[in-house]
């Protein structure tokens, strides 16, 4: 077999539904082999971009091009999309052998052929041994496997999954999610995969595109999300974020980023070097130091009160009211401790400020 | 694996194509073009050469020819969507001119003109998937032209030719005014007015008595509430005009109770003081208001009681107990809460009911006495030698608006709030009980109903056996031996067997098109969906009588010329069994989620394996219970089919009222016995059957 890893790619792609755009002219490329995760609040167009993709929805406008197929008008029969539901969407009246053997009687696989395939792939899932279960004898996870199994068994070009953990205890879900990931890699299959985790999305995906009331806010790996969201909403949307308010100053060499009290040279791979102005910074809850305030002053650091903490285990959370708003941290157990009116300072490393390209059409 | 190449979506096989160009040409070569003269059932082989396409009339040779050209078509691909355009439009034309010539030129169709606007619509479909309607798959197209094309045949045009005969005169020239005429006229107010306050009654008394027997059912903890769930299938497997009949023989004239009270206190009965001319003179009181009254609150109540049973299972019984734990008694709680709480399906009930009662003809019939009521007038104005046509147009659509606006009042005010599926749910645990006096009450009420019930059936079932009711109580057998022993042509038996054939073919046909419907109703949205919308609520809301008289006014002239045969009972016991198939339908598909037939679809099923392989086997149960439920309305269906019934086509409930006209009653209420006893057999061992599968495999719909 060659390889089997196709890109996909949606040019200007509309869906509107009556007077509802659940889609606006989104543009996309899925790199070929890839597993890109679709992540955004309820509402945002998710479900109906991958419904679009497999061709049980047909778009309002644009184009979809598999490969070097424009398949716009191919209905979701001729796609050659696998598709894994939330509901799982098993044949309640078929074992899971026919479950799973069902899209190859419908192309005319021979018997034997059947047996040998429905039983490879279930091994794939670890599912072996169940053919002769219906879905009800089958336990959530199980079910999912099934339905893991039925979508990959045609060999599709493309591999799409709705949520396909949110009906399955956190704990199962872990190891769903990495057998998922192991499954995606080893065949190849150019995926896409929708969830409301967005640890799920960290933890599986080789790219993460951030979608916000049907267009797409932010596409990129998930590191390069995490560090460099280009919008308040993205850094809000991946991980915990406070986002301040600062002013860019100087020029050239001399060059500033001025939040509060505090003053923190630019470095040259920040974004926006070369402007000045308002901009607003994302800084990480993890990337916070806080120290006494009687520990040695630097112009980096913000002043604060502790107005509350939280015990969480291995860490401990503050909330810090400082002169640019109030600052969410989490530090480590082991670091000193503070008490609620404690007036600290925060410190924090010029490196790990984000500073937010997009100057605010989102507000949060 | 490769992808197909780039194909037009719904592109079929050149050989489907041509496969319908083949049927239409090979139709027209042999089939009758013309209807013949005595239907199909009886021709000869010269009448059956007369009625081909190019012996009828020359100019019908174009099609053929027209049809020929096109066939290399079915291969060549012209660009685009042209082919499509192609298909689509030649075959729409055709099929419009076919309509155009058949009726300008007065002539009835036949088999063969049949046929060949079926392959035309098939093109149709065909052409119009390639375009890229219902996103070009051409199975669904199909199935959408052949619904709203049955639809337009068999419910808009005859509702249409309703009106088009209250429009014009004797003579065919056009009367603005006649509808005023005829409704001012001497005594159609009264009729109306009397079939308002029967309506209205028969609402109201079978809403209380269903609700007594829905919280008897749901809340009582005597054992008698089990029998509540059979006495719902009797009124189903009962010709509606029975009940009537079972009402004459306990009060009629010559009833038990005039005889008893003539034995009693007539002129020489035991208690009349010697020389006395009598206390006490037969009467008919059971004629007229009072007998319609009780036959249709007796043979209605069960559907009340359906609909509010269903209403208060579905009660989340925590909502009570919370009541009682707020130190509210059972009375005030069953007041104040559950009443309240039931209140959509109680007014459900009570609409119901009134369109039920207005659409009633056989106990009307058999009872009415001087009370006339829209149905049975409806039939007055057409049947013996009056037919006044206009007058039957008119009162029928009376009728037929008075229902729809009860129907719409139901849809909108209360369709959405009361959306319970109607089923015997066993309800579960804790749900609160009667308080104590109330059903001691109850319990007196429920078993005289079912002692009266009882007597009722049991009168029928008598009734057969005595000589002569009333008369000569001397039991025999001769009645059944008339109609059963006399060979298959006389008898009961040319009717009972047109009944069951009849029957077994619409009962199959109604369940197709109706789940069809439901599915296109549920799945699909297209513009024209409305009309299907439309033709549903009127399949829904229209009562026999109204049906009867427009079959009669559209298929007794060309084009469609159906009258006399059995084909139009069919279509006729089709169309009256409908909303049973619909409804099914319907309510299994909204339980079925979509998912499962886009998980179909995207393993390469196509549409018409998807339905094959996925929501039949789901549907299954839904279908064998609609198919066994539409085939026996069919069987006990009359409102319809008394005015489409000839000497040749007569069915069961055609033959058994013929003999309560020519006052053989003992005939008749044995055949009646007999045929309740045939449909009380058959559901038992339907549900029996249906009981068994569902505990094989219980089968789990997300
Ligand atoms: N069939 C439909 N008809 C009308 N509107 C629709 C339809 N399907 C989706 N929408 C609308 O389109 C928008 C996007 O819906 P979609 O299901 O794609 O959201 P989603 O991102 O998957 O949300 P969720 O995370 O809740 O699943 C919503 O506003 C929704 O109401
Ligand atoms: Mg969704």
């Amino acid at each position: 077999m060659s390889d089997p890893s196709i890109k996909i790619v949606l040019k200007n792609v509309s869906k509107h539904f009556g007077k509802v755009r659940a889609l606006d002219a989104v543009d996309i490329t899925f790199a070929p082999g890839t597993l890109t995760t679709l992540l955004g609040p309820s509402g945002c167009g998710k479900t109906t971009l991958l419904r679009l993709v497999s061709g049980l929805e047909p778009a309002s406008s644009g184009e979809i091009w598999f490969g070097d197929d424009n398949v716009t008008q191919l209905s979701a029969t001729r796609r050659d999309v696998g598709m894994v539901f939330q509901s799982y969407a098993l044949f309640p009246h078929m074992t899971v052998a026919q479950n799973v053997g069902y899209g190859l009687r419908v192309v005319k696989t021979p018997p034997d052929e059947i047996r040998r395939r429905v039983h490879e792939v279930l091994e794939m899932v670890a599912m072996d041994g169940f053919q002769r279960r219906y879905p009800d004898e089958l336990s959530g996870g199980q079910q999912q496997r099934v339905a893991v199994a039925r979508a990959m068994v045609l060999r599709p070009k493309v591999l799409l999954f709705d949520e396909p953990l949110s009906n399955i205890d956190s704990k199962l879900r872990r190891s769903m999610r990495d057998d998922i990931r192991r499954l995606q890699q080893a065949s190849g299959i150019t995926s896409i995969y929708v969830t409301h985790d967005q640890a799920e999305a960290l933890a599986v995906s080789d790219e993460i595109i951030i979608m916000r009331s049907g267009a797409i806010e932010q596409q990129g790996p998930p590191q390069a999300l995490y560090h460099r969201p280009e919008t308040t909403f993205v850094a809000n949307f991946i991980g915990e974020s406070n986002v301040v308010d600062a002013e860019l100053k100087g020029a050239g060499e001399d060059r500033q980023i001025v939040f509060g009290e505090a003053v923190v040279d630019v470095t040259a791979d920040m974004p926006l070097t070369n402007r000045t102005g308002p901009v607003k910074l994302s800084l990480r809850p993890e990337v916070l130091e806080i120290k006494p305030m009687g520990d040695s002053a630097s112009s980096q650091d913000l002043r604060g009160v502790v107005v509350q903490r939280a015990y969480m285990g291995p860490v401990i959370e503050y909330s810090i009211k400082t002169t640019v708003g109030e600052l969410f941290t989490r530090v480590p157990a082991y670091a000193v401790q503070f008490t609620e009116n404690d007036e600290i300072r925060v410190h924090i490393r010029p490196e790990d400020i984000i500073i937010i390209p997009e100057n605010d059409r989102d507000h949060v | 694996m490769k992808i197909q190449t780039q194909r037009q979506p719904g592109e079929v096989s050149p050989w489907a194509v041509f496969s319908w160009l083949l049927m239409a040409i090979t139709a027209y070569g042999l089939l009758p073009w013309t209807a013949l003269e005595y239907g199909l059932g009886d021709f000869t082989a010269e009448e059956w050469g007369d009625a081909l396409g190019w012996q009828h009339a020359r100019p019908t040779l174009v099609l053929p020819i027209l049809l020929t050209v096109l066939t290399p078509f079915a291969w060549i691909r012209l660009s685009g969507k042209i082919s499509g355009w192609l298909w689509a439009v030649v075959s729409g034309l055709a099929i419009g001119a076919l309509f155009v010539g058949f009726t300008i030129t007065g002539t009835s169709m036949g088999l063969g003109a049949g046929t060949i606007i079926m392959s035309l619509a098939a093109l149709l479909a065909i052409g119009a998937a390639e375009i890229g309607f219902q996103r070009g798959d051409t199975f669904i197209a199909g199935a959408v032209i052949f619904v709203v094309f049955m639809v337009a045949v068999f419910i808009f045009f005859p509702v249409w030719e309703i009106f088009r005969n209250v429009l014009v005169d004797k003579t065919g020239a056009f009367e603005p005014f006649q509808f005023f005429r005829i409704i001012t006229s001497f005594g159609v107010g009264r009729v109306i007015g009397n079939t308002l306050v029967l309506a209205f009654t028969v609402g109201l008394a079978t809403t209380l008595f269903g609700l007594v027997f829905a919280l008897y059912a749901v809340r009582a903890t005597t054992r008698i509430r089990y029998l509540i769930r059979v006495f719902y299938i009797l009124p189903i497997i009962t010709p509606p005009f029975v009940v009537g009949m079972s009402l004459i023989l306990i009060f009629g004239r010559a009833g038990m109770v005039n005889d008893g009270l003539m034995f009693l206190l007539g002129p020489a009965g035991l208690l009349t003081p010697e020389g006395s001319p009598g206390l006490f003179e037969r009467s008919g009181y059971i004629y007229g208001f009072l007998g319609i009254f009780l036959a249709q609150t007796l043979s209605l109540t069960p559907i009340s009681y359906m609909v509010i049973s269903g209403m208060l299972a579905s009660i989340n019984p925590a909502m009570e107990e919370a009541s009682l734990t707020m130190r509210a008694s059972r009375w005030g709680t069953l007041m104040n809460v559950t009443l309240p709480l039931i209140r959509p399906g109680i007014a459900n009930a009570f609409l119901l009911g009134m369109i039920s009662s207005a659409a009633d003809f056989g106990n009307p019939l058999v009872l009415g006495g001087e009370y006339d009521v829209l149905s049975t007038e409806i039939y007055f104005s057409i049947a013996g030698a009056q037919l006044d046509f206009a007058r039957a147009a008119a009162l029928g659509i009376i009728l037929l608006l008075l229902s729809l606006s009860i129907f719409y009042i139901q849809k909108k005010w209360i369709g959405k709030k009361s959306y319970v599926t109607v089923t015997g749910v066993e309800t579960a645990g804790n749900v609160t009980p009667l308080p104590r006096g109330l059903q001691r009450g109850l319990t007196v009420f429920i078993v005289v109903w079912f002692l009266l019930v009882g007597l009722l059936y049991f009168s029928i079932f008598l009734g057969g056996f005595v000589k002569q009711w009333g008369a000569d109580y001397t039991l025999t057998l001769s009645h059944h031996l008339e109609l059963w022993s006399k060979g298959l042509g006389s008898g009961a038996w040319p009717s009972f067997l047109h009944s069951l054939s009849y029957a077994l073919l619409a009962a199959p046909l109604t369940t197709l098109v109706g789940v069809l419907i439901a599915y296109i109703l549920t799945r699909r949205k297209f513009i024209g969906r409305g009309i299907i919308d439309f033709g549903t609520v009127l399949i829904f809301a229209i009562p026999g009588t109204v049906i009867g008289v427009a079959y009669i006014l559209a298929f007794n002239t060309a084009p469609i010329e159906l009258t006399g045969t059995a084909v139009i009972l069919i279509i006729t016991m089709a169309i009256r069994a409908m909303p049973v198939g619909i409804r099914g339908g319907m309510s299994a598909l909204s339980q079925i989620s979509t998912n499962l037939e886009e998980a179909s679809l995207l393993q390469r099923a196509g549409s018409l394996r998807t339905i094959r392989s996925v929501l039949l086997p789901l549907l299954k149960s839904t279908i064998v219970s609609s198919m066994a439920y539409s085939f026996i309305r069919a069987m006990t269906t009359v409102s319809a089919v008394i005015f489409l019934a000839t000497a040749g086509t007569d069915v069961a409930t055609t033959y058994i009222l013929s003999r309560v006209e020519s006052g053989d009653t003992g005939v008749a209420v044995a055949y009646g016995s007999v045929l309740i006893f045939t449909m009380l057999v058959f559901t038992l061992l339907v549900q029996f059957f249906l009981g068994r599968a569902r505990t094989d495999k219980q089968v789990k719909t997300q």
